[in-house]
């Protein structure tokens, strides 16, 4: 069974095993003794990915009454000397100063890619939201000049030419708009190679964003572009569509229907809207390609939220490093808000449950977390991780913090 | 409310372990095992390193796991099996592999399925290349016992002395009887060292059908036959053939995770999102480090889950303390293959779409330096290594849907011209020859059920762990830089007093198992210096 075999010709030479280590010696000896200096790889990690992308604001413009277009170009004094690449319909999070601390807030690139590559720029378009707590401080601080810092790009909201078909279908509502400002810009470009028909819902005519701007580009590649402009409040002088994006609506300006790819972005109300009207469509799931849900702020309106948990004021031990932390919250509000409110900054991006970058360990104590946005792992599941972001306090917990990232 | 000028850790640990990959986890854990209450800093936000997971949709994909080695059953445990269990007492929900592979070479028109067990993979060959049975028998005893005495050498480090491998083989003449009466394979073993699994192999007279099907498991070593270390190939497959493969039912981040947990519950501290910018050394020894969160720890002993490469280059502090020695070692190893994988979730089961086995290897030969050769072109390679998790894990994904995941290698500088333009059009132009292949090797089709593609590139792998190039296979074991020849110069090569390695880039050589084995024993060879 041992078979004997032979090695450089002889059964009894041992020379090649006690040459070996020498050999090794060898080797190193004959090795250059330089650092390696250069990893091209990690560069275009850098070009690609950035971590912080520091940006200035060059100008803003108004859009209605309440969006502002913001264009951003790259902040050179604090080391960001150009934008990186990125694809149509994905979004920045935004670093918001809140005193000493940051809030997180996402915001889809309006811009195309080639505005950012080549002419040096990103445009976001935010709408001011009553009571927000970001879009009020954008309003009243970000004038031209004023530095923002931005993550690299992210998310998964963009076209792929080996998962997604070629026709397109885009439903936008509100200032869902912006990713699509994206794509359409990319594809008049020819960098995209698709034909997308995109429906826009809006409450009020006044209400639509870009309006020109996208009949423009609709215009420049017409063979490609459509826009059906929908409004559910059209008014006396409205000639386009209205109501809402139904089923019917959809069925009627987008055409044939089969094996086209839809993408979805807009608000939570339209989200929930379109579940219902977009099954009516039987189109396996495969080909509903939806933006991230967004932060909840009605937790309690979903299925299976605990009833005795509702308008409750709850006490989370946040452990951060050896720290401990008591942090007061509410069962309204994420667990994610609570920590920001008591100022921790913890680490964030989507703000939806889907990137994982706000991961914590819950160490005590219960959350309710939105099945939209339970984007967690199994196994995160299994050992008690959570995303603060979609996880609602619904008694005093202990939770351990990540550092910031 | 809050002053948060803190997040501070303690200023001095007795051992710091950077970064929480395969490596680092097991040594953060055998640390903790033994009573030491190890520091973990790790960059990224989870555990892992490469052995991690991630969510798209519906669907959750293993991001580098195929099989892992050395589990064995409850009855029969394997090595990994045996630290994890026994002695650390972490519970991973392990899942077994249901076939060996199933080889498909496309140029050679070759197709066979082989199963696990040594005598039912010998049958397997012997049925699908008539005439090859007694030579393939023999060659599959023949690495048994290399395999065997491997493992007889591999205890020792349970001492865990080192040196006493090294002390065996330099007394050999004294201590050969000795040895080759208590296990017997030694000798072979020792003969074999210095060969490549070419040299070994051809001696055994295997018909050219039959080798083809022995040897896909190449491609978890990276390292064409002509070059790769004999003694280490046949460790590796007597160790899938005879013990079978798993893999951990919630994919590896289960069983990072796991252990992570293990960890704190023991005591020991994890630091996630906190990079080591600087590992201070003074007169040739490690006296503390610096993080990207500001930390400033003292400590003795570092084990290091960064490769050498980066370590030296990029990690010690001052740069002047890397003693040229240092670089010319990490010069002298031929760096291994960096990452490429797509990764699919499907939207109809396996079975609607033919595909019916966990792992395939498809490839256009078995011609181990002509594919290695493919693997310098920026482009599709002319091999993959798929797997499809619902063959060991049926409800892996949601009913009547499908994870697939196609992996190929690059050597480490075919990825250095590719600029940020080209990037996603290159990737995409790759992964999509890439399931072309897949579909025509299988008569399948696939494309048109894609609800959810990811693509991870060398440039990926880099950014989630910093490893230099995208490199995920460490560095290439050829018969001088294998495992034993690694151990042997543990301390010849040891630059910097105070500083050990885990992982892939480590003495074990790559894949999960060498890295888990190597992060225990840098653990034990540290508690031996703190005493
Ligand atoms: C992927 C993605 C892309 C998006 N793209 C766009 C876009 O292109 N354009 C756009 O306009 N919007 C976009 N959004 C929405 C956007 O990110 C914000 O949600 C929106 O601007 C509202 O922000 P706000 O802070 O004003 O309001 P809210 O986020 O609703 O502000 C109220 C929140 O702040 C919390 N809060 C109140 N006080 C404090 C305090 N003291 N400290 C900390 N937290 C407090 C409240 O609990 C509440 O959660 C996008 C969202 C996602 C997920
Ligand atoms: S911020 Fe993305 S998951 Fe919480």
């Amino acid at each position: 069974m041992n078979k004997t075999i032979k090695i450089k010709g002889d059964l009894t030479d041992w020379s090649a095993l006690f040459d070996l280590m020498p050999n090794r010696k060898k080797r190193m000896r004959n090795a250059q003794p330089v650092a390696l200096t250069s990893d091209p790889v990690r560069e275009l990690v850098r070009n690609i990915h950035p971590e912080v992308i520091n940006l200035v604001i060059d100008s803003v413009r108004d859009e209605t009454a309440s969006a502002k277009t913001f264009r951003l170009t790259p902040d050179i004094d604090e080391g960001t000397s150009a934008l990186p690449i990125f694809r149509a319909g994905q979004y920045l999070s935004f670093k918001l100063p809140v005193g000493e601390e940051t809030v997180t807030r996402p915001y889809s690139i309006a811009s195309s890619p080639l505005d950012a590559f080549e002419r040096g720029f990103f445009e976001i378009t935010v709408r001011k939201k009553e009571g927000g707590f970001a879009t009020g401080r954008i309003w009243n601080n970000w004038k031209a000049g004023v530095k923002v810092a931005a993550s690299g790009p992210c998310g998964f909201f963009y076209h792929d030419s080996i998962r997604d078909s070629s026709e397109i279908v885009g439903l936008g509502g509100g200032c869902g708009v912006t990713p699509f400002r994206s794509m359409i810009s990319d594809i008049v470009e020819n960098r995209l190679d698709l034909r997308l028909t995109f429906l826009y819902g809006v409450r009020k005519p006044d209400d639509i964003i870009y309006h020109d701007e996208l009949r423009k580009l609709e215009a420049k590649a017409p063979e490609k572009i459509k826009v059906v402009f929908v409004c559910s409040e059209p008014g006396e002088s409205w000639t386009g569509p209205s109501g809402f994006l139904s089923a019917d609506v959809i069925r009627e300006h987008a055409g044939g229907m089969e094996g086209k790819t839809f993408f979805v972005c807009g608000p939570q109300e339209m989200y929930r809207f379109l579940d219902a009207e977009l099954e009516k469509l039987n189109l396996p799931r495969r080909l509903i390609r939806r933006e991230a849900f967004g932060e909840v702020t009605d937790p309690a309106a979903f299925p299976g939220y605990p009833a005795a948990a509702v308008g409750k004021s709850f006490t989370i031990s946040a452990e951060i490093g050896d720290e401990l932390f008591e942090v007061p919250a509410n069962s309204a509000e994420s667990v994610l808000v609570a920590f920001e409110r008591a100022k921790l900054s913890p680490p964030s991006q989507c703000r939806s449950g889907e990137c994982g970058f706000c991961r914590a360990l819950l160490l005590e104590g219960d959350v309710f977390i939105t099945p939209e946005n339970d984007g967690r792992r199994l196994a995160d599941k299994k050992f008690g991780y959570i995303h603060p972001c979609a996880s609602y306090p619904v008694s005093d917990m202990k939770v351990r913090i990540l550092r910031g990232a | 409310m809050n002053e948060k000028s803190t997040e501070r850790l303690k200023p001095e640990y007795d051992v710091v372990v950077i970064g929480a990959g395969n490596g680092g986890l097991a040594a953060a854990l055998e640390l903790a095992v033994k009573g030491a209450k190890p520091l973990l800093l790790e960059q990224h936000n989870l555990p892992g390193g490469f052995a991690t997971s991630f969510v798209r949709g519906r669907f959750e994909f293993e991001a580098s796991l195929h099989e892992l080695c050395s589990v064995g059953s409850v009855t029969n445990k394997g090595g990994v099996r045996a630290f994890l269990e026994d002695e650390a007492k972490v519970e991973i929900d392990w899942v077994p592999v249901p076939e060996a592979y199933r080889l498909i070479l496309t140029d050679e028109k070759m197709d066979v399925t082989m199963p696990f067990g040594v005598d039912a993979f010998i049958d397997a060959v012997g049925k699908a290349v008539p005439g090859s049975r007694d030579s393939v028998e023999t060659y599959m005893r023949f690495c048994e016992g290399i395999s065997d005495a491997l493992g007889v050498i591999g205890k020792l480090q349970d001492k865990p002395d080192l040196t006493k491998i090294a002390a065996t083989i330099q007394n050999l003449p004294a201590a050969l009887k000795h040895i080759a009466s208590t296990t017997p394979g030694i000798v072979n073993f020792l003969k074999t060292l210095p060969c490549t699994v070419e040299e070994v192999t051809r001696t055994f007279n295997i018909p050219d059908d039959a080798l083809k099907i022995i040897y896909p498991y190449w491609c978890y070593l990276g390292v064409p036959m002509s070059r790769m270390a004999f003694s280490l190939w046949a460790a590796l497959i007597i160790e899938y053939i005879r013990l079978g493969a798993y893999i951990p039912r919630m994919r590896s981040h289960e069983l990072t995770s796991a252990m992570e947990m293990r960890i704190r519950e023991l005591g020991g501290r994890i630091e996630f999102n906190t990079r080591v910018e600087k590992i201070l050394v003074e007169k040739g020894r490690v006296t503390g480090l610096e993080t990207s969160a500001g930390d400033k720890i003292k400590t003795s002993c570092v084990i290091c889950n960064a490769s050498p490469t980066l370590t030296y280059n990029r990690l010690i502090h001052p740069a002047e303390e890397v003693p040229e020695a240092a670089h010319r070692n990490v010069n002298a190893h031929i760096h291994g293959g960096a990452g490429f994988v797509v990764y699919l979730g499907l939207d109809a089961p396996p079975a609607e779409l033919g595909i019916n086995e966990y792992g395939y290897f498809i490839s256009k030969t078995m011609d181990t330096d002509a594919v290695y050769n493919s693997l310098g072109r920026l482009g599709m390679t002319d091999m993959q290594a798929t797997i499809c998790l619902n063959n060991a894990v049926p409800d892996c994904s949601p009913p009547g849907t499908t994870i697939l995941s196609m992996t190929t290698l690059y050597k480490p500088d075919v990825w250095a011209g590719v600029t940020a333009k080209d990037y996603f059009a290159l990737k995409n132009k790759i992964a999509g020859e890439m399931i072309d292949e897949f579909e025509k090797a299988l008569g399948t089709k696939i494309r048109g059920r894609i609800e959810e593609f990811e693509v991870a590139t060398p440039a990926t792998f880099s950014r989630y762990t910093g490893t230099y190039k995208g490199i995920i296979y460490g560095y290439e074991p050829e018969p001088w830089d294998s495992i034993i020849t690694r151990h042997l110069a543990l301390k010849d090569e040891n630059y910097i007093r105070g500083l050990m390695f885990a992982g892939g880039f480590g003495a074990m050589c790559m894949g999960y198992s060498s890295a888990l084995l190597s992060g225990r024993a840098a653990a034990l060879a540290a508690l031996k210096k703190l005493g």
